[in-house]
């Protein structure tokens, strides 16, 4: 077991990776009275086509498949994971994002056991043709939840232009046609390709203690037999910049137009402590143009093409990065043309000075610090594979070591209008020209 | 440690060192009226916009900024008969900076500027800021309508309460907000600094002594606070009110909601908690296993206890076409649980989990807080979680039944794609 000490957040981290391949990361905070143990597999709504384990063909699988998986390794022959859970008094959850399907719980007794629990339940899958097709309905009403909410419309809108061939575009749920394709089968190969523990880590963090918590886990590991270490193969579709749909709208029940513009990142993502360096150089990037202290939002808030529900956004991970930029307004034409008029002449903008740098800098480490109250950020940073031996503790010197010359370099070489695409969600029946 | 600063003016200072950062919650409470909220909505939106010091947005939050980022929020919150305008602001602890920036101190000072030096000119708000936010706050309320929980959620309040003070949302309405203006505001603004009962919250690794005196500092005159309870008791209903809504929407939402007249920390109100957590609680609740686990009818179908107005809510997003089914499988689960049909061990099961809740609210600073502020709006002393603890575990199963007994139907709203 690896210990590493982080001085000045008072921070020590522990690691291992065990024989299985699982890598397991420890992180005491014994002033809580909560644990949080978060499981997660590097698999999510994007790999939608691999070589499952064993074979060597390529396969297609359907759409929502992860997040199927995931529901479904909560019930099991004698019973649901959560009255297991329940009787300990741990509370537990699970979400499936584009890359990644993760299990969590969170308990402040009986911790050793809720933690056994959670290795057994998401290791030991059980899935049958009535259990498979009694959650048909339940996810095809999550997903006609998610069709009425405007802003994951607006999301998928802005996706759909940037990635229409990759699977990104494609809702992590999928569609209530592409759930019925769903079988037990293909739920036990996803399982055997997907949740192999190599393809896995396990982050603990709260009241705990390492070195027992370490053994419990070596012991739980140790019990269950796993196939040999094996790379997994997928691929995406190749596109191109002329693949990117510069504009698309839609029409729904809503009072307020909403507008979004996105950019897509086109050259090579970097990998380990770079990629973490770069996003912070991104977020710094977006931070000085359009954050609380540019001039501006000043702008576009006095002019009532922004309000607060304004959000922008850089997102780096597996096989993708992109900018994207949204909110309400009174025009969704007019906020588009503006936002993307910022963007092509962000490396010339007046906000990218040494002065604005310090005060959006500041700002952003104290609000790296403020975030670290929460275990379940801490978890979740924690669980992304993109950023290498890098972790959310390294985060503070890599703001500091950003250089305006950086961001000038970043701003012109991303900002690229033929990059960029734009999506309207406008109430229904009104029609733009 | 509470200090009164002046009359109906009190300090808590609650020192930990669990956490990285310093909390501190400022709280104007007042008697919920429709006639004041949707100014003290407005005024919660001024204040956070600008001041005097920092007249516009990028003078307030680069300030915030070079105080390593301290996130300062208002926002506004009713709890039964009572209407409560927060101001808050989250600071890193010193300790965790390089530089021996003075963090807290300069965040004492913002928030004295932003309460006692606001944007004014001759008596009335900044006309521009004023103008911008109003328009804002009109396209909040229009934004409602669009996220369609919410949306269901807001018309069955109107539809469960018969008083209109209660039938109002706590961010106000838009037929009230044509009527201010920026000098009627301003007027009003005076009220609140001056007969609002004020609360003010300092959590993290603080010293008492420098909090309070900081805090003396700040110039509330003393007021008189009406000892009039925050409990709102919605009377039974003989007949329950159905309501059914159209629009184009896919998913509908079928929301029930019933009168309880159980009341925070009343004898029956650990029972109560109990009570929700089986029926429509947690995931092992009978909401959960049966309308979703079961049928299939939905993927969220759950409850929950407003204890400052004596209410329960269910909430479920259903297909449209079965909403009677749904109907009947909620109304036959209360009867179950009026008829005791629920075994100890998921008693003791749901035990567990409010335990659990509990335990981890601790860890969250803002909760730490709210809890305490809901002790003190109940006028009840402060309870220790072991007590808690204590009161949760004597809960027997005859109370849990006595308490399905009280829990009636009073109103349905049933949000629904139109027909094609």
């Amino acid at each position: 077991m690896d210990k590493k000490i982080y001085e000045q957040l008072q921070e020590t981290i522990y690691t291992e990776t065990l024989e299985n391949g699982l890598r397991v990361t420890l992180l005491p905070k014994n002033d809580f009275h909560k644990t949080y143990g978060l499981f997660s597999t590097n698999f999510g709504s994007i790999d939608n086509q691999f070589v499952p384990r064993g074979k060597t063909e390529m396969i297609t699988v359907p759409d929502g498949i992860a997040h199927f998986l995931e529901h479904k390794l909560f019930e099991k022959e004698d019973g649901d994971v959560f009255n297991t859970f329940g009787r300990l008094g741990a509370s537990a959850n699970a979400f499936t994002s584009f890359t990644k399907t993760a299990y969590l719980f969170s308990s402040t007794n009986h911790v050793s056991e809720s933690l056994n629990t959670l290795l057994d339940f998401v290791q030991e899958p059980y899935f049958t043709d009535a259990t498979v097709n009694k959650e048909k309905g339940i996810i095809a009403q999550e997903i006609q939840m998610y069709e009425d909410e405007p802003d994951w419309r607006l999301y998928f809108g802005v996706l759909g232009n940037m990635y229409p061939k990759h699977p990104l575009h494609i809702d992590i749920a999928g569609t209530v046609d592409s759930i019925m394709d769903i079988t037990p089968e293909l739920l036990y190969e996803n399982h055997a390709t997907f949740y192999h523990p190599s393809n896995m880590s396990l982050f603990v963090v709260g009241k705990l203690d390492p070195e027992e918590t370490m053994q419990l886990i070596r012991e739980n590991q140790s019990k269950k037999e796993f196939l040999p270490v094996e790379p997994i193969e997928r691929i995406f579709p190749e596109e191109t910049i002329q693949d990117i749909k510069p504009y698309d709208f839609i029409q729904m029940s809503v009072n307020r137009p909403k507008s979004i513009v996105g950019v897509k990142g086109v050259t090579e993502i970097p990998s380990g402590v770079k990629a973490l360096a770069y996003k912070t150089t991104m977020d710094l990037l977006l931070t000085l143009l359009f954050g609380p202290t540019s001039a501006n939002y000043l702008n576009l808030y006095d002019k009532g093409i922004i309000d607060d529900s304004f959000s922008y956004e850089f997102n780096l991970d597996r096989t993708f990065h992109f900018v994207d930029i949204g909110g309400d307004t009174k025009d969704s034409v007019v906020f588009s043309d503006e936002i993307k008029k910022i963007l092509l002449d962000a490396k010339n903008s007046s906000e990218l000075t040494e002065e604005n740098l310090t005060i959006v800098k500041k700002r952003m480490i104290g609000q790296e610090l403020q975030s670290l109250n929460s275990l379940e950020y801490i978890a979740n940073q924690f669980s992304q594979p993109s950023y290498g031996e890098a972790t959310l503790f390294d985060v503070v010197p890599i703001i500091e070591s950003v250089t305006l010359t950086e961001i000038k370099k970043a701003a012109d070489e991303f900002m690229v209008e033929d990059h960029m695409t734009t999506f309207h969600i406008l109430p229904k029946g009104e029609n733009e020209a | 440690m509470s200090i009164q600063l002046n009359e109906g003016v009190h300090l808590h200072v609650l020192p930990t060192k669990k956490y990285k950062t310093i909390r501190i919650m400022l709280k104007f409470r007042a008697p919920l009226n429709k006639k004041t909220v949707t100014k003290r909505a407005m005024l919660a939106n001024l204040l956070e916009t600008n001041s005097k010091k920092y007249p516009t947005q990028t003078a307030l939050r680069s300030a915030l900024s070079n105080m390593y980022g301290a996130s300062f929020g208002t926002g506004v919150s009713k709890k039964g008969n009572t209407h409560i305008l927060s101001m808050s602001i989250n600071l890193v602890n010193e300790k965790y900076l390089s530089k021996g920036d003075n963090v807290l101190q300069e965040s004492i000072d913002f928030l004295k500027e932003i309460i006692f030096q606001p944007n004014v000119t001759d008596g009335q708000f900044n006309d521009k800021t004023f103008k911008r936010e109003k328009a804002n706050l009109v396209d909040y309320y229009d934004s409602l309508f669009d996220d369609k929980q919410t949306y269901a959620s807001l018309a069955l309040q109107e539809l469960f309460f018969e008083n209109v003070d209660q039938q109002t949302p706590s961010v106000g309405s838009k037929e009230d907000l044509e009527e201010i203006s920026a000098a009627s505001l301003y007027e009003y603004y005076q009220d609140v600094l001056n007969h609002d009962k004020v609360d003010i919250y300092v959590l993290g690794d603080v010293d008492e002594n420098e909090i309070r005196s900081a805090f003396k500092q700040f110039e509330f005159a003393p007021r008189k606070v009406l000892k009039s309870s925050s409990f709102y008791n919605e009377p039974a209903a003989n007949e329950v009110e159905n309501k059914t809504e159209q629009q184009e929407i896919t998913q509908a939402k079928f929301n029930l909601g019933y009168t309880t007249a159980i009341f925070y920390h009343d004898p029956l109100y650990y029972a109560a908690q109990v009570f929700n957590g089986l029926f429509g609680g947690f995931p092992h609740s009978k909401l959960f296993m049966n309308v979703r686990e079961k049928e299939s009818l939905a993927y969220y179908a759950s409850s929950s206890m407003d204890t400052f107005r004596g209410m329960m809510t269910v909430q479920t997003g259903i297909d449209g076409q079965k909403v009677d089914q749904v109907r009947e499988i909620i109304a036959l689960q209360l009867k179950e649980m009026q008829a005791g049909n629920f075994t100890d061990e998921a008693i003791s099961q749901t035990k567990e989990m409010l335990k659990n809740q509990l335990f981890q609210s601790e860890d969250n600073a803002g909760a730490v807080i709210e809890r305490i502020y809901a002790l003190e709006l109940a006028k009840e002393t402060i309870l220790s979680i072991d007590e808690w603890v204590a009161r949760i575990e004597k809960v027997t199963k005859e109370d849990i039944i006595e308490v399905a007994n009280k829990v009636k139907l009073k109103a349905t709203f049933f949000l629904t794609a139109e027909a094609k």
